[in-house]
């Protein structure tokens, strides 16, 4: 199993990186590698230069509002600081060897994955290839055959499922400049462009509301395995209480789709009759209509599905008697 | 001063350390030294030696023929295996870190097509480039191969066509890997697709392209490779038995998911001969295998096995890649090394066969296990492997632990398109033991009866024969049930539980090593031999070809020397990795090693130790009837002052001769029926265990989570209890894999989908549930010092005691493996439904209440322990029959005694009726030569 072969850039700051974004025309970005590296020694989509952002200092910020995108998951999960619903959301992620390595930017920018697509480039001769990674062939999507237009790889990464929960707003800058958006509005709904970024511009960092320290959260996950595995479903739920009431719930999925699903309209809607059990039972049935996986990761779409309404109640249990 | 006597006398000062730690450069000894870590010399270790010889070892089975040679040293005490440093310090040479000068890196080129003729292949691209040393295809080596002398069905690569995605086509060696993949990219290969088969039903049809041809021995047109029929006992009697649970079973093929990727090494030295460095499991197998292949004589090669990282049958076979880098090495004139990636391992396979089993067990009024009745399709893949074995093991493994009234088994391996089925720990009996097992948990709940109370009053007592003929000679089956039972609280728990938590109870009987060797000729060949040689220094050198696979057969081997010797365990060293300097063994599967090298190892030990005590009685005076070996001293029995040191006696011993040396070996003796597929699953001893597992489930998703296990496994004697109980809690580990998460999954388009460790779910250390392992030493009178395997058996029972414990927790009878929480939660919303109610919250748990037969089987039970202690202990061992339950006279032939009994291994038109019945399909195919077609 090797690499194919690439240049390696090691630019000092943020804008040596973003400078030789614009002048290199095919790379990738990595942070920890630890998604990078696997992808590029079964030789998906690998690119002839690579530039490292580890020693770009200015992405490693971590507060309780601010986190960078060079932020390691583990030092996320550590941090007293850090929100307890992101801490606890990054204490699932990967393994602790992992968690080492991985980054905030990293996790957030995770490739799609797909049973068609995450294999070695032998076993993908053996299907034809697949549309995400079609090696100039055109191959068709092996997943649902002869639609051939989005890619539907599903996204697995846990922490943009509580970024959305708790209304983030995400950072991104290139050579043209700086610009931020909601966090569930970086996504774009295809396997294959993933999210909004452009050529040569990368994310910052994550910034959560202010008053992010009065919402509470709990994050549920689906797998097999409780370290290693993918969210093969993961709903995180974040609301804020007073005076007895909710005033404000906002619940997101990861791992079901190309992209997270935010359903907080669905939530905010729920809080206006709150009746407790009944509430949640309604708001996670709707929370599984609202998703579609497909059939390309471990657990059939169907179980996903069907766990997705046990997950999201789960997640909402301490809402039960209010 | 410490205690014992100095090794030197009169040597070495007071200055000198006592504390028994050797001082580099400044040891105790006199020279030249006598060895061992501790200076002074200890009388024997009365604890561990046994009753029956004087020693304060309690024998509450009786004595045993090879307590003689029990000398307290290491034999029954827990000890580091002998290799463990080696391996926790990294310095273990694993295959892939065999480096040779010059090495050239080898790469094999594999079929994407899942089944497909080669119209022709060009490597001129390949051979051009610079770097490329070498391209061999299947045209280099035209000789079949394979594990078994009956199915060699193998080449090194694709002769005229592609079996399986993952199939070797060609193979390359250039200067560096990149060269070398970009060689193997440059090969092409024109194909001509043909419709393959996936699922194993299909393989019982006619084919018009089966995956082999096996000429007038094939089975019709069909892609049966194997089938069998044995039917024992009354089957009438069984048919019309009141209690009967019949299931049909879908097991997952699974891999061993060993941590070391095959990796291989080869390399023809100057004089013309050819080494291969490889992780091998059975070196000799490999050994014949290169000769065929290479056509050249086996004193040619040298077969060194390297560290081997897991194996678990994985590593048993011989295997095409090695082929591939011997003709690498032989065309290029370099060392080839060839290392597999994760997705290759699994192409190569050879786990477990993925199976559809039917399983029936039925029970009478008298609570007696009237009959088993077992239908099993197993999925070979593209190749037969150890899969004649499978097939066989499938079914006739069911004949005990328990006295049974009818056996009746038809069983079929099929070929399919998929990466080839082969042994895997717990060799063909591990699925269908798991159907017999919840069974019996279902005919009991059906009596209203323990499924303990009824376990415990059909079992076969030691020295039995079973139904088909099998010599069962010692058992601690009782014991291990009686243990588990206790120490897990079951009375307390049984049925008693609140819904989600569940306690079960599985048993496991399992082979100690293969009656039959793989390669029977020449007929008279031991199974094992050990050579020792014992040089001035005093140690001894055991050559032996028993793998070391991280089973620990090295430290075992050693310790039975070791024993008999009276030396510390340092003083044995163990050459047990090249075939130029071992002995024939035929190696590291069915569980055979300790059973058989150890009992070679024991009678090479009594011989040399025979010369050193001729030796003493020289020096002494005393005749070697008085002469005792307690560490490193050989003394007077009845003065322990009177004595002469190991070394010197040794070194009287080798006047005029040298060094010492000597040999043993072994061969199970002759037992068994004469029917057809007699020998399979005949072994000189066999293992039992039983398992109490308690489950967490979550009724809401599906997830099992083993919160305990207790496993009592009967090894014989523990010779090492260390090595046992991490066999033990080994083995509930890989089960547990088997019984909630792993499987080889096959998409839609027959690939295999998860060929990576990522997706191949092997259990993490977070879902190991605490293992409580519990030795149960049944003295078999055969084993080495009574020992017998505890390599694969203890892996069987863990899976019936989940599936139990799932029924126990929730009511719901599992019937298809792996129980992962999608397949779990799919089966709870249909007994939701099935019984009307909405929420699974809300599901009933089932109860017991002890019925009629309950105080009858209790009562059957512990008149049965008495007999059982009373076989023990007694000197006449003769067999007790299958039978006598039943109330059939031992001593006259069954078919006398019962009309309507059955003895039959080919079966009638009426056997094969019901056409629910899968592999009794394969049947319905004549074979070639008996179809008078031609």
């Amino acid at each position: 199993m090797r690499m194919p072969p690439f240049t390696l850039h090691t630019p000092a700051n943020l804008s040596k990186a973003l400078a030789l974004a614009t002048e290199l025309d095919n790379f990738d970005w990595v942070a920890g590698g630890t998604d990078l590296l696997p992808n590029y020694k079964w030789h998906l989509n690998p690119k002839p230069h690579v530039i490292s952002l580890g020693k770009v200092s200015e992405l490693t910020a971590l507060s309780g509002t601010v986190i960078g995108a060079m932020v390691r998951i583990h030092d996320l999960a550590k941090s007293e600081q850090v929100h307890p619903l992101i801490r606890e959301t990054a204490d699932t992620i990967a393994s602790v060897m992992i968690r080492r390595s991985a980054t905030v930017g990293g996790n957030i920018c995770l490739d799609t994955r797909c049973y068609w697509f995450n294999q070695t480039e032998e076993w993908r001769r053996s299907i034809d290839w697949c549309h995400k990674c079609d090696c100039d062939t055109g191959a068709d999507c092996r997943v649902i055959p002869n639609q051939n237009t989005l890619c539907v790889a599903t996204y697995q990464a846990d922490l943009a499922a509580a970024f959305i929960a708790l209304d983030a707003t995400i950072h991104l800058a290139s050579g043209a400049g700086a610009r931020s958006m909601p966090f569930a509005e970086f996504f774009q709904l295809d396997g294959m462009t993933r999210n909004v970024l452009k050529p040569g511009e990368l994310v910052t960092h994550v910034t959560l509301p202010d008053d992010a320290m009065n919402w509470q959260g709990a994050y549920q996950k689906l797998r097999l395995r409780e370290t290693w595995d993918f969210p093969e479903a993961g709903v995180a739920a974040a609301w804020k209480v007073e005076g007895g009431k909710i005033t404000g719930l906002r619940v997101a999925t990861t791992g079901c789709e190309s992209i997270p699903g935010d359903h907080s309209e669905l939530a905010e809607a729920a809080i206006d009759e709150w009746t407790g059990k009944d509430s949640i039972q309604k708001l996670a049935e709707g929370v599984r209509k609202a998703v579609k996986p497909v059939s390309n990761t471990y657990f059939p779409p169907a179980y996903r599905r069907k766990m997705l309404r046990v997950l999201t109640r789960r997640a909402l249990a301490p809402l039960e008697h209010l | 001063m410490a205690k014992g006597y100095r090794q030197a006398p009169g040597k070495g000062g007071d200055k000198k350390r006592t504390d028994g730690k050797r001082v580099a450069g400044q040891q105790d000894f006199g020279v030249p030294g006598s060895g061992g870590s501790n200076p002074h010399s200890n009388l024997q270790d009365l604890d561990y030696v046994p009753e029956s010889v004087g020693g304060w070892k309690k024998q509450p089975r009786g004595p045993h023929v090879h307590d003689r040679h029990i000398t307290g040293m290491t034999i029954g005490k827990s000890v580091p295996l002998v290799d463990s440093n080696w391996k926790i310090t990294g310095q273990a040479q694993y295959g892939d870190d065999i480096r040779l000068p010059g090495e050239l890196i080898g790469k094999i080129l594999r079929s994407p097509h899942h089944y497909a003729k080669i119209r022709s292949i060009d490597v001129s691209a390949a051979e051009a480039m610079d770097g490329v040393f070498a391209v061999a295809t299947g045209q280099d080596s035209v000789n079949k191969f394979g594990v078994l002398p009956v199915t060699k069905d193998e080449h090194a690569m694709a002769q005229d066509k592609v079996r399986h995605v993952g199939d070797l086509v060609a193979c390359v060696c250039a200067i560096d890997e990149a060269t070398a993949i970009e060689a193997m990219n440059a090969i092409s290969v024109d194909y001509e697709v043909l419709p393959s088969i996936h699922d194993m039903e299909d393989g019982l049809k006619d084919s018009e392209n089966p995956i082999h041809d096996r000429g007038k021995y094939h089975i019709g047109e069909s892609n049966v490779q194997k089938r069998v029929f044995q039917q024992f006992g009354d089957l009438d009697g069984m048919k019309k038995a009141p209690y009967v649970h019949e299931s049909d079973w879908e097991t997952a093929g699974l891999h061993h998911g060993f941590t070391e990727p095959h990796a291989v090494v080869a390399h023809w030295d100057p004089s013309g001969r050819l080494t291969v460095w490889t992780p091998q499991q059975v070196p000799h197998y490999l050994h014949r295998g290169l000769s065929a292949v290479l056509d050249i004589p086996m004193h040619q090669i040298n077969v060194h096995r390297t560290f081997v990282g897991g194996g678990f049958g994985g590593k048993s076979d011989p295997f095409p890649h090695e082929m591939c880098a011997a003709i690498l090495a032989r065309k290029s004139g370099r060392p080839v090394r060839i290392n597999f990636d994760r997705e290759e391992v699994y192409w190569i396979n050879r786990g477990r066969h993925p199976s559809r089993i039917q399983m029936g067990v039925f029970a009478d009024d008298e609570g007696r296990i009237a009959g088993i009745e077992t239908d099993a399709l197993i999925d070979g893949g593209a190749f037969a492997s150890f899969g004649h074995v499978t097939t066989y093991y499938n079914g006739v493994l069911h004949t005990a632990p328990y006295e049974i009234g009818g056996f009746n088994y038809t069983g079929a391996r099929v070929w399919t398109n998929k990466p080839a089925s082969g042994a895997m720990r717990g060799h063909g009996a591990v699925n269908s033991r798991c159907a017999v097992e919840v069974g019996i948990d279902a005919v009991s709940e059906q009596m209203n009866v323990d499924p303990m109370t009824f376990r415990l009053a059909n079992l076969l007592p030691p020295h039995s024969r079973t139904i088909t003929g099998f010599r069962v000679t010692s058992t601690g089956m009782r014991e291990c049930l009686a243990k588990v039972r206790e120490q897990s609280g079951w009375d307390e728990k049984f049925r008693n539980l609140p819904l989600g938590k569940g306690i079960g109870v599985g048993c496991g009987f399992f082979i100690s090593g293969s009656g039959l060797p793989i390669h029977w000729d020449p007929e008279n060949f031991p199974h094992a031999t050990v050579h020792l040689q014992c040089d001035m220094d005093g140690g001894v050198t055991v050559h032996t070809g028993a793998a070391d696979i991280g089973q620990g057969s090295d430290t075992a081997v050693a310790q039975a020397v070791s024993e008999v010797l009276a030396l510390p365990l340092d003083m044995i060293r163990i050459r047990s990795k090249e075939s130029d300097t071992a002995p024939v063994d035929l190696g590291s599967y069915s569980s055979r090693v300790t059973f058989m090298n150890c009992n070679a190892a024991i009678k090479a030990a009594c011989e040399l130790r025979d010369k050193v005590l001729k030796a003493a009685w020289e020096i002494t005076g005393y005749n070697p009837d008085v002469l005792v070996l307690g560490d490193r001293r050989i003394y007077y029995k009845h003065d322990p002052a009177v004595g002469v040191s190991w070394l010197e006696a040794v070194h009287k011993a080798q006047a005029d001769v040298g060094s010492l040396i000597a040999s043993g070996a072994y061969r199970t003796p002759p037992m068994g029926g004469v029917h057809k597929g007699a020998a399979a699953g005949l072994a000189p001893a066999y293992s039992f265990s039983a398992y109490v597992a308690e489950v967490d489930v979550d009724v809401e998703t599906g997830f099992v989570k083993i919160t305990k296990a207790w496993a009592a496994h009967d090894c014989g004697k523990a010779l090492n209890p260390l090595a046992v109980k991490g066999q033990i809690i080994g083995s509930c580990h890989m089960g547990m894999g088997q019984v909630l998460s792993e499987e080889m999954k096959y998409g839609r388009d027959g690939h295999l989908m998860n060929p990576d460790l990522l997706d191949y779910k092997i259990m993490s250390v977070h879902e190991m549930p605490d293992v409580v392992p519990i030795i149960v030493e049944s003295n078999d009178p055969e084993g080495p010092f009574g020992a017998k395997e505890a390599g694969e058996g203890p892996l069987l029972p863990i899976l019936p005691a989940v599936c139990n414990a799932i029924y126990d927790a929730i009511g719901i009878r599992i019937d298809e493996l792996p129980v992962t929480p999608d397949r779990l939660h799919k089966r709870i919303e249909k007994h939701c439904r099935k019984i009307g109610i909405d929420d699974p919250l809300d599901l009933p748990v089932p109860r017991f209440e002890a019925g009629p037969l309950q105080q009858k089987l209790a009562e059957r039970a512990d008149a049965h322990a008495k007999r059982d202690h009373l076989r023990d202990i007694q000197e006449d061992r003769s067999s007790y029959v299958n039978g006598v339950l039943f109330g059939f006279d031992p001593d006259k032939p069954m078919a006398e005694q019962k009309e309507g009994w059955r003895e039959a291994v080919i079966p009638t038109a009426e056997d094969l009726a019901d056409p629910s019945k899968r592999a009794a399909r394969a049947w319905g195919h004549v074979e070639r030569r008996h179809r008078g077609d031609d």
